[in-house]
């Protein structure tokens, strides 16, 4: 998928996220619903291929982020690895669990991983991971939590929201110009 | 800090429009529809617009002349925002964050130069095009106002690369589509607090002039034109 596909496609998750709230609040004040946009809790659930296990790879078999999010320390954005990646080791079955057999039959069968974007920000922010990785030094969990701790993909997360940006700029002295992040 | 300006040479512009097309590819400006053309909402970052020469120059008749956003350090259109969306950032850059910007129009109407301009319709692209987006350049909704923004996405680029390389920006880092287009040469790009830069230097020219300097307005685009017209515009 084109990435103004996904990111189309992001703006109405995020729109319909919204109308959730709207439901779901009801008769609330605005202010209610502004948050309930926001807010993780009223996120519509994602729904990966694969339900993909992020413990058993980094920690129990050891294998480093770079070698699924190839570019994070080389690019702006940070990647999401393909079939072809994950066929380097599964083609046959590893272990025992029915998701790697789902796993080992989609790779057979040649289905692309179609993987749903989790932290994706508006197409109006500017966000480069090899800036904050590398140059500030921040490691992954600042921003995206316990991910790598996870066994399954988180249902819904918590997305950055301008604060974050903005007070951890305030803290380190970075610029908090508009123009440094909006586009 | 750097403070960005350009310098357009009206002697060398042929008027070809090259900047004005890659302004448009470059920053996702929908091509209008016949009516919205015809009703004046037609949405351009650039336009070449037509002045009247002088009677008694050299060279009488019309004179095109390219006119993006003039990036004031005294705009008119920040301070009359009621919500901040339109700001100046310390590096002379005029911003509009559009997820901000409420509609009002106070700035387009409060732009002497009349570049600012109100998106009365979500944008549409004829199919092919629809799919050769910049993503670099987030697509207006409808009801905001948008104008040229010195293509300021690339200098988020540009520092982001200079950072990973760990070295300082240089000049030529950073420069917006339409001069980087410019196949006569006339439009020059860089920071005019650098003494040694090449804007500095043709800003310094006799034949340097500024859209209506008389308003204060401070503008860092400037013109080179030769003879009388250059003072008359
Ligand atoms: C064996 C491959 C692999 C390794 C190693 C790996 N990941 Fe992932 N990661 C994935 C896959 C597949 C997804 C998409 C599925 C999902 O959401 O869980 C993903 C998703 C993510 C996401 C969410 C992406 C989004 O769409 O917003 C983050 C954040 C992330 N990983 C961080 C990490 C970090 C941090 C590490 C290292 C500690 C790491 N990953 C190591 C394969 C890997
Ligand atoms: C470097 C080799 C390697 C790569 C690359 C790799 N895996 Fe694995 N994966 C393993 C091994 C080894 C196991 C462990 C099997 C076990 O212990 O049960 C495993 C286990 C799994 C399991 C079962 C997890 C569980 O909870 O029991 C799934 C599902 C899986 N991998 C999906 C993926 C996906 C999707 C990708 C591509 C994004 C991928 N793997 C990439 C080596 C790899
Ligand atoms: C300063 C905060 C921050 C840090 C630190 C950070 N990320 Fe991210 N990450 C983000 C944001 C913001 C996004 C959404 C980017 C977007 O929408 O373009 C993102 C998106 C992602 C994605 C989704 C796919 C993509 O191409 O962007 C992955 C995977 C990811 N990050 C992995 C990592 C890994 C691995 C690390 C550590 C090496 C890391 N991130 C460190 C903020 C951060
Ligand atoms: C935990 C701290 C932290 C968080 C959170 C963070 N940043 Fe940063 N950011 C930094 C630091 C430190 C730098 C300066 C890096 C360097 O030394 O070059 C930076 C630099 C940047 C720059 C380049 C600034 C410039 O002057 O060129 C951009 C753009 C940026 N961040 C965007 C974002 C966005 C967007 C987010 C939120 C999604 C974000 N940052 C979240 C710490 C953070
Ligand atoms: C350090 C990065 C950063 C800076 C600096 C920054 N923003 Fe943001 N802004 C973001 C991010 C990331 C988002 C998207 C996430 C969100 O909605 O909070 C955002 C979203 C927004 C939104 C939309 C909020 C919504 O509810 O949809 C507005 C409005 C906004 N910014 C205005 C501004 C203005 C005005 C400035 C300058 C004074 C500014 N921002 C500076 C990162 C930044």
């Amino acid at each position: 998928m084109g990435i103004q596909a996904s990111l189309r496609r992001e703006h109405r998750l995020a729109v319909a996220g919204f109308a959730t709230a709207f439901v779901l609040a009801g008769g609330a004040t605005t202010a209610a619903l502004t948050l309930g946009g926001r807010n993780a809790f009223f996120r519509p659930a994602v729904h990966q291929p694969i339900s993909f296990n992020h413990r058993k790879h980094v920690t129990e078999l050891d294998i480093g982020c770079t070698t699924c999010h190839l570019t994070v320390e080389t690019e702006a954005f940070s990647g999401l690895p393909d079939a072809d990646l994950c066929a380097g080791c599964h083609l046959e079955p590893q272990g025992k669990s029915e998701e790697e057999k789902k796993l080992v039959e989609m790779l057979k069968k040649g289905t692309a991983l179609a993987w749903k974007p989790l932290f994706r920000q508006p197409a109006h922010v500017f966000y480069s991971h090899r800036r904050h990785v590398i140059a500030a030094k921040l490691q992954c969990r600042v921003c995206h939590g316990a991910i790598a701790d996870t066994i399954a993909p988180p249902v819904r997360v918590r997305r950055l929201v301008m604060d974050d940006c903005v007070s951890c700029h305030r803290r380190e002295r970075v610029s908090t110009d508009c123009t440094v992040c909006h586009r | 800090m750097a403070r960005w300006g350009m310098v357009i040479d009206l002697d060398r512009c042929t008027a070809c429009q090259a900047c004005v097309v890659a302004c448009q590819v470059e920053n996702n400006v929908a091509p209008p529809s016949a009516e919205q053309a015809t009703r004046g909402r037609a949405i351009s970052w650039l336009r070449l617009v037509p002045f009247k020469e002088s009677e008694h120059g050299t060279r009488p008749g019309l004179r095109l002349v390219p006119l993006p956003c003039m990036q004031c350090d005294r705009p008119p259109c920040t301070k009359v925002c009621p919500v901040q969306a339109t700001q100046i950032d310390k590096e002379g850059l005029v911003a509009q964050v559009y997820p901000r910007c409420i509609g009002c129009r106070y700035c387009t109407t409060a732009c002497p130069y009349t570049v600012r301009h109100f998106n009365w319709e979500r944008p549409e692209w004829p199919e092919p095009m629809a799919e050769g987006l910049n993503p670099d350049v987030s697509v207006r909704p409808r009801g905001v106002v948008e104008k040229c923004t010195f293509c300021h996405h690339r200098l988020q680029r540009a520092k982001d690369k200079a950072a990973a390389e760990s070295r300082p920006l240089r000049e030529g880092d950073y420069v917006p589509a339409c001069v980087e287009t410019c196949p006569a040469g006339a439009m020059v790009f860089g920071d005019l607090d650098d003494p040694r830069s090449a804007v500095v230097r043709l800003s310094e020219s006799p034949r340097a002039f500024r859209l209506l300097e008389e308003l204060g307005t401070r503008p860092k685009v400037i013109y080179l034109s030769k003879g009388e017209w250059g003072g008359t515009v």
